[in-house]
This record gives structure tokens, C-alpha cells and sequence, in this order.
């Protein structure tokens, strides 16, 4: 493996869903002969795309686990990370994200920058990771690069510069101009692997010109050098420009736009070149980790593969020969036979095989060096685990998990699928922190928990597909929660005399809502009224109400409980007393705090043609959804809702069997929110007769 | 706090109109400036006053996406509720967006009757009926003298009144009557005209026409920090 990280690029390709991801991958593959044949995604020879190995994405044409694979292109190396995008995955985009140093942002020409690019753009600013844009499927009917271009940055806010303008477009579509060197770029032989450079014709020679001062007018804000040579109307190098460009990109100041069309083999060779030349190498970004001994302090990562060692495992998978770690080596060399710890637990572990992926084959190496991305086999670790060099106690900055909103009953349908589940789930929930899995006592079913409806459906169907598991599943379950919303005060004697030590414990004080903790307990009590070693014992006993609200049974949050006066007495006072009171204080004060139930709201983006605006309107209405707005972009047309996500239970068939299936939409979690009356009676006559039947 | 001490609160009031809303249905109010004095925040301001009232707004912009329309919204409800001291405003903002609605159109891509079409939907399927309209971005050029007359009839139908954003120019000559020239084409659709004026370190809060022009009144400022309008006093 080569040392020298110049020569290195760690990066992503994130876009919308069906923009054209995965082909583009297989593209560049294949072009780096990587792969010898293309295979489509959708294809009709059964083989599906080289970078979609699990069979459930080959069969529903979606990517969903990131493969990492590798390719080289002139004399550098570049680790590609294939990942989904679906917003359901979106923790595999973000993990994808911590461990890139640059990326391809793909747009699709005709529907240009849509919901899901907006999301991955931000989650990119997050990492702040640079990128080049990459306009696809300009082959298509309707293509129109430079409107995208134009929603680059009026929607995204990118300072976006044309690199290129095609040779014809739609059908027509047969090359590109390169705006640098102002040569034609054309794309011969049955793949396009065959480039050819010639001069501009004649008829696209203005409008060359034109673009090139377009390109050159922004690139000179980042190079005196540059601005210096137009300024006395030097002759400007291809160097000059690039070295601008580059510049700007790093800084996230200038996203270079590329055009073509993978699926039709044109454009991907200079999007590759375009990788090497402007997107960062490892060496060009600051990583930076926490230093767990002194209070979580900021340390710069130096890029040394000399130094002890920092990496990172960001994704882990279940592979035919154990599970596989995914890591990404930030300082230092992570070598076969050497030993490092896991700084969360501090567990040794002994490095064996060490190996490099693409896609679901494997290659062996002898070490993975500061910059590049590898696997290791056998190790037991989670992901978002660092792994250090012993005596180091450094962590890489936690990644962003949000809470998940939806839950699903499963019930095995015989014993050796009980068995196939319960490794399943283990697997599952380390792979994905947004994946939770919990047995619920009352029903004795396994639950698990997750990010939306196809996030917990995909898992299912893994499980009977990879596990072999038979299971059945219940409805989905909204995550509801219970809030108080006035200020209510209590006062509970626990007193308790049947033979033996007795029990007895008074807790008084009040409860109040508050805004963005789940629970605040505060201590006021004065003058040993409840003796200090209790004042614990009391704040568990509220704590252990907040798991099942009196109300409904749902969890309690946004409550802040403040206790001001007790009384203790010298033999029968106990932890268990004083945890009884408090749990008696807390169902008093909270029947009389004016309880409510809240329920996750999400921010629901559709897309649709403006035909469809008033159907797709009506469809969110009638879901309770409240309209924010709409936004009118020619012929497409963007509402954005807030509905709540218990109605959004198979909205993705209603909206396309109401539009053609023509439109599409986008959901993430925003907000909780109080139900309306009607609601909260539905919820509470549904309880009531469950419990009936028990 | 409750909406009506929000109300109060608002220096709108100080505008000296005897009636809650300044213009009566089917009627035409203009905001006019020169780009970046706070066209949009004062009739954000107004829409959001409308909005306090539980009057249904729509908000039309020809300029922004609807998430900069909605942080504008954001923006001046937290400074408004701020200046008013108000609490509990989350409970407040919940209550008063589902009265708001925000569309926004290319400005080429705009005409009545595709408003007339969108407006249509919303009123059928019961989702929405708006009862103040407020167009922020639309040019005043020659052509505007037809869609404006169109609009008039749609604002009438609709029994709304509409407030609009006119953008002035340095050089633009002015009227005898105050007025520059583009807008004094179409003034007679206006009923109330307004201008903001920026003087030293101020932003006046000018009336052009309307019940208060006659009346000696240009007690209102603009305050350049949080772009709210507040009292002179």
C-alpha cells in the first residue's frame, strides 16, 4: 500500500433517490477496470450493479447498505463509498459522511436539485465536506443542466460553476466541453471507454467562450494569481484555473458543476479526473478527535502513518466468514498482529486479518495506513468505535443519532426462527444505532424500533431472507409520549405498617413542564426534612414513573420536578420507602398537572407535477397534514407538510396511485406535538379495549 | 400572555385606523421602498398581526423559497413576542401557523388565473381560504397595470384584501403627490399606499395615500435591528 496520501481520495456519492448513484459507480469502476462488464441495476441480465450485493437491493433496485470499494485512476487511489438515498437511512449516510473527505454530489438533469438532495446537502455542510456536483441523465428527455445549475444555488445556496457544457443534448447528447482547456470531449466504443479530444465546433465556440468567463470570473476570487494574469490579460493556464478552483472547492466556497450521463458512458472519465484534481486528499483535512483524560479537549489529527494509531469503525456488517469492520484509519498505520484498544470500553483487541473491500469480494492486505479506508475481520466493537494505539485515550467526535419514531411487533413463527431473529436483531442494532430492539413486558413480543416505515420493513424482510427467520409482524406503533402542561403540586405520605420494619417516607414539592429536557429533578429541600441519602432514592422513584405514563402508558418527558419538604422517621425510613413516596407524589401531582399525549409530527416533502398539486394537497390534508407551503418550479411542484406520522402509514402507494406515479415524497421527523381531543379519545377507547381482552 | 396583548403590543395600531383592518375587502394596500430598507419584514409584520387575529393569510412570494418565507415568519414573531415580553409564545406560534399559507411562484411563472387554479384547489377541498393576501416580489413594469385589474376582481371573488411589496428606485422621479412614477401608473387600485423612508439612521413609516396621509402621522419607525415597526415615542 502506497504512503503517499496526496495520491489518496476517500469520497462519497450522495444524491437523490434514482438519480443514477449506483450506475455512475459501476461506471467508474468499470472505466478503472476495477470490473470488466456493466451491469445494471435494474438491468435485464439479472446481474444487477456490481455495488448493490445484497439481494434485497438488487431486487428492489435501491442501495441500501454503503459498500465501500476502491478504484485507481492515473496514479491515485480512491475509495469510494456507495450510499443510500433514502431518508429511512439516513444514518448511513451521515456515518458515510464522518469518515469522507470529499464527495459527488449527483443531480439528475431533469428533475434537478429534489428534497433528498437538500437533506444530503445538509448533512454534508454538517461534515463540512466539500464536493463537485455532477449533473446526470443528461441523455433524458427534458434535460436541462443549466436550470440545475441555477437551483444549485438558488436552493442550496452553492457558489456553482459550470467546469462544462454538453456537445447536444437529450438524445442528442454525444460529449462535453471541457470549459479549462476548451477542448470536446467525445466518448467512442461500445462503453464510451475510448476518449477523444478535439477542437470545439465551430457552432458551440461563443458559448464556450462565454461560460469560460463565467468559470474564470468566480475561480479568480480565490487566486491573486489568477486575478493578476486576467487583470494584464496574461495567458491563463489550465494549472492556474484548476489550483483556483481547487481552492475554492476545499473551502466549500465553489462547487464545480460536471455534466453528462452514466447510464449512456459520457462524462464519467472527466468527473474521475476531476476527483483527483479538486477533491481534497486526507491530507488536505483537518480531522479532529476528543481527549477523553482532560475533559474531552479538541486534538488535530496529524496524517502520519508513523504515529500512534486513530481510526474509526463506521460500519459493521455480517459477512459469509464473520462480521466485517469498516474503518477508517485517521493517524498512524493500523498493521495485521498489532494491538490497539477500543476507547469506549477499553477492551485490547489484536488485530487480525486486515483487508481491503469492493463490494462484496475481498482482497488481503498487510496494513491499512492514516487516510485510507479498510475492513478488519472478527473484531467485537459497535460502530462509531475508535480504536487506539494503547496509552491513548483519544475519541473521534460522536456522530449526530436521532431517536427513533416508529415501532413494530415481530413474533417468530416457530422455535428456530426465535433463535435466527435474536441473531439478526444483535447484528442489526450494531450495524445501525437508529435501529433499537427492546421485549416489551406486558406482551412478552420483541419490538423493534426505527426511522420509518421501509427503514423497519427492510429489516424484516433481511431477516427472512439472510436469517432465514419466519416471522409475523404486528402494525406499526407510533411513539407516542405524555406531557403535563400545568405546574401541579403534591404531597404524599408513604406509610405502611403490616408486621415487621415499617415503612414510611413523605415527599412533597411540585411538577412542571419544561421545554427541551425529558426530565429535570431539582432538590430544594432544607433542613434534613428528607434525609440527604434519600434525596437519590426519590429522584429514582420519579424517574421510574417516566417509562409508563399513568395516562396512557406511553414515555413521560418534559417534566421538571422540584421537591421542597418531606419528613423521614428514624427506623421505618428506607430507600424503598422513600421510593414508594415518591412515586405516590408523582401520581398525585401528575393527575392534577393537566396531562396530554404527544405525537411525532413530520416534515413531509412531496414532489409532483403541477397538475397533480391539488390531489397530492388534499391527499396530506385529509392525513391531518397542515400545509406549509407550496412551491411552484415550472412544471414540478414542492409542497411541504407537517403530518403526523401515524397517518402516514402507506401514503407512499396512495400518492402514487393518485399521481401516475409521477410524484414523490420525503419524510423525516420534526417535532412532537400535542394530539387533538378526538384523537387522544381514539388512542384511550383503544386501550381500553385492549386491556379488555387481556 | 394572550393573542390580544400581542395585538396591542403591535405598533401597528399606531397607524391610526379606526377600523381593524385598514383596507375593507376586494381593496389594494402597497409597502413601497427601495430594495433592502424592509418591504418584506413590514408586510410580514402585517400578516402577522392578521394572523394574530385568527385571519387566514396567504403568503404569495415571487422571490423566495418557502422556507426563507417561513423564517421570516419565525424570525419577527420571536422579536415581536420578545419586545412584547410575551411568554409561552411556542404555544402562541402553534396556534396561529395553521392560519398561514405559503405559495411560491417563479416570477415568470405567474398570472391570475393560476393562482385562480391554485386558490381553487384550496377553497374547494376546504384546506384553506385565505382572508388577507400578501404578494411579496411582484414587478411593477408596464405590464402590471392588467394582472393588477385581474387581481382585483380574484380579491373581490375571493372577499380578501391584498397587501403588496412595490420596490422604488434612487432615480426614479417622483409625483407631485409623492409618488414614484411606476407606482403612480397603477395608484388608483391602491387604496392605502406606504412608504418606508430612510432618514439618517431612521426608516420612516411614511403614508402616501389612505385615511392617515391627510392626517399629520409618521409617529411609526422601522427599526433596522430587528426590522420591526415601533413606536416613535
Amino acid at each position: 500500500m502506497e504512503n503517499a496520501t496526496k495520491n489518496i481520495r476517500n469520497i462519497g456519492i450522495s444524491a437523490h433517490i434514482d438519480s443514477g448513484k449506483t450506475t455512475l459507480t459501476e461506471r467508474i469502476l468499470f472505466y478503472s477496470k476495477r470490473i470488466h462488464a456493466i451491469h445494471d441495476v435494474k438491468g435485464k441480465d439479472g446481474v444487477g450493479a456490481t455495488m448493490d450485493s445484497m439481494e434485497l437491493e438488487k431486487e428492489r433496485g435501491i442501495t441500501i447498505a454503503s459498500a465501500a470499494t476502491y478504484c485507481k485512476w492515473q496514479d491515485h487511489t480512491i475509495n469510494i463509498i456507495d450510499t443510500p438515498g433514502h431518508v429511512d437511512f439516513t444514518i448511513e449516510v451521515e456515518r458515510s459522511l464522518r469518515v469522507l473527505d470529499g464527495a459527488i454530489l449527483v443531480l439528475c438533469s431533469v428533475g434537478g436539485v429534489q428534497s433528498q438532495s437538500i437533506t444530503v446537502d445538509q448533512q454534508m455542510k454538517r461534515y463540512n465536506v466539500p464536493c463537485i456536483a455532477f449533473i446526470n441523465k443528461c441523455d433524458r428527455s427534458g434535460a436541462n443542466p443549466f436550470r440545475v445549475i441555477k437551483q444549485l444555488k438558488d436552493k442550496l445556496g452553492h457558489n456553482a460553476v459550470a467546469m462544462q457544457i454538453p456537445i447536444g443534448l437529450e438524445a442528442d447528447l454525444i460529449g462535453v466541453i471541457d470549459l479549462v482547456t476548451m477542448k470536446a470531449i467525445y466518448f467512442d466504443g461500445d462503453n464510451g471507454e475510448n476518449v477523444r479530444v478535439e477542437d470545439i465546433p465551430e457552432n458551440l465556440l461563443s458559448d464556450a467562450m462565454e461560460k469560460q468567463e463565467e468559470l474564470i470570473d468566480v475561480a479568480s476570487m480565490f487566486s491573486d494569481e489568477l486575478a493578476e494574469a486576467v487583470l494584464e490579460e496574461k495567458e491563463l493556464t489550465e494549472d492556474l484555473i484548476i489550483a483556483a478552483v481547487r481552492k475554492g472547492t476545499l473551502t466549500r466556497e465553489i462547487t464545480p458543476v460536471f455534466i453528462g450521463s452514466a447510464y449512456k458512458n459520457k462524462g464519467v472519465q472527466p468527473l474521475l479526473d476531476a476527483v483527483t484534481s479538486l477533491l481534497p486528499a486526507p491530507s488536505d483535512v483537518k480531522n479532529e478527535a476528543l481527549d477523553m483524560e482532560s475533559d474531552e479537549a479538541v486534538v488535530t489529527l496529524s496524517n502520519d502513518p508513523k504515529k500512534p494509531v486513530v481510526a474509526l469503525a463506521f460500519k459493521l456488517e455480517e459477512g459469509q466468514y464473520g462480521q466485517l469492520t469498516y474503518i477508517r484509519v485517521y493517524q498512524g498505520t493500523l498493521a495485521k498482529g498489532s494491538t490497539v484498544i477500543n476507547v469506549r470500553n477499553g477492551k485490547k483487541i489484536k488485530i487480525g486479518r486486515v483487508v481491503r473491500m469492493h463490494a462484496d469480494q475481498m482482497e488481503d492486505i498487510e496494513a491499512i495506513s492514516a487516510g485510507y479506508i479498510g475492513a478488519l475481520f472478527g473484531i467485537d466493537c459497535a460502530s462509531g468505535d475508535t480504536f487506539a494505539t494503547p496509552g491513548l485515550s483519544l475519541t473521534m467526535t460522536s456522530m449526530f443519532v436521532p431517536n427513533p419514531v416508529i415501532s413494530l411487533a415481530i413474533i417468530p413463527n416457530d422455535n428456530k426462527s426465535q433463535i435466527n431473529i435474536s441473531k439478526a436483531l444483535n447484528r442489526f442494532t450494531r450495524e445501525d444505532p437508529t435501529f433499537k430492539t427492546y421485549v416489551d413486558n406486558e406482551t412478552n413480543e420483541t419490538i423493534i424500533e426505527g426511522m420509518g416505515e421501509l427503514h423497519l420493513e427492510v429489516y424484516v424482510e433481511r431477516m427472512r431472507r439472510e436469517y432465514n427467520a419466519d416471522v409475523t409482524t404486528g402494525k406499526p406503533r407510533v411513539a407516542y409520549r405524555e406531557t403535563i402542561t400545568g405546574r401541579a403540586e403534591f404531597n404524599y405520605i408513604h406509610k405502611k405498617q403490616t408486621g415487621g420494619a415499617g415503612q414510611f417516607g413523605r415527599v412533597a414539592g411540585y411538577m412542571e413542564p419544561v421545554a427541551e429536557e425529558d426530565f429535570v429533578f431539582e432538590n430544594k429541600v432544607v433542613g434534613g426534612r428528607i434525609p440527604t441519602q434519600f434525596i437519590a432514592s426519590c429522584e429514582k422513584g420519579f424517574k421510574k414513573c417516566l417509562a409508563k405514563g399513568p395516562k396512557m402508558g406511553f414515555l413521560i418527558t418534559g417534566i421538571k420536578v422540584v421537591i421542597n419538604d418531606g419528613a423521614s422517621h428514624s427506623v421505618d425510613s428506607s430507600e424503598m420507602a422513600f421510593q414508594a413516596a415518591a412515586r405516590g407524589a408523582f401520581l398525585e401531582g401528575y393527575a392534577k398537572a393537566g396531562p396530554v399525549i404527544h405525537e411525532p409530527i413530520m416534515k413531509v416533502v412531496a414532489e409532483t407535477p403541477t397538475e397533480f398539486q391539488g390531489s397530492v394537497m388534499g391527499l396530506l390534508n385529509q392525513r391531518r397534514g397542515m400545509i406549509v407551503g407550496a412551491q411552484d418550479e415550472g412544471t414540478m411542484c414542492t409542497i411541504e407538510a407537517q403530518v403526523p406520522l401515524s397517518e402516514m402509514f402507506g401514503f407512499s402507494t396512495v400518492l402514487r396511485s393518485s399521481t401516475q406515479g409521477t410524484a414523490q415524497f420525503t419524510m423525516e421527523f420534526l417535532l412532537y406535538k400535542q394530539v387533538p381531543q378526538s384523537i387522544a379519545e381514539e388512542l384511550a377507547n383503544k386501550k381500553a379495549t385492549e386491556e379488555k381482552k387481556k | 400572555m394572550t393573542k390580544e396583548e400581542l395585538i396591542l403590543c403591535n405598533p401597528l395600531r399606531f397607524m391610526g385606523y379606526k377600523t381593524e383592518d385598514i383596507i375593507a375587502e376586494g381593496g389594494f394596500g402597497a409597502v413601497l421602498a427601495r430594495a433592502g430598507i424592509g418591504k418584506t419584514a413590514f408586510l410580514v409584520q402585517l400578516a402577522l398581526n392578521a394572523l394574530l387575529r385568527s385571519k387566514n393569510v396567504l403568503h404569495i412570494s415571487l422571490n423566495d423559497p418557502v422556507n426563507k418565507v417561513s423564517l421570516w415568519y419565525q424570525e419577527l414573531f420571536r422579536h415581536l413576542s420578545k419586545s412584547c415580553e410575551a411568554n409561552q409564545i411556542d404555544q402562541l406560534w402553534k396556534a396561529i401557523l395553521p392560519h398561514r399559507f405559503i405559495m411560491t411562484f417563479k416570477v415568470e411563472g405567474f398570472s391570475v388565473p393560476k393562482l385562480e387554479e391554485r386558490l381553487t384547489d384550496l377553497t374547494e377541498q376546504n384546506i384553506f381560504s385565505p382572508q388577507v393576501v400578501v404578494v411579496d416580489g411582484l414587478p411593477f413594469d408596464e405590464s402590471a397595470q392588467g394582472l393588477l385589474s385581474d387581481l382585483k376582481v380574484l380579491a373581490k371573488n375571493h372577499s380578501t384584501h391584498v397587501w403588496f411589496t412595490v420596490r422604488t428606485h434612487r432615480h426614479e422621479e417622483i409625483d407631485p403627490d409623492g409618488m414614484p412614477a411606476s407606482f403612480s401608473r397603477v395608484a388608483d387600485l391602491f387604496e392605502v399606499a406606504i412608504q418606508l423612508q430612510p432618514e439618517g439612521k431612521d426608516i420612516h413609516v411614511k403614508a402616501l395615500k389612505g385615511e392617515t396621509a391627510t392626517s399629520d402621522h409618521s409617529a411609526l419607525l422601522l427599526d433596522p435591528s430587528t426590522m420591526l415597526i415601533k413606536d416613535k415615542a
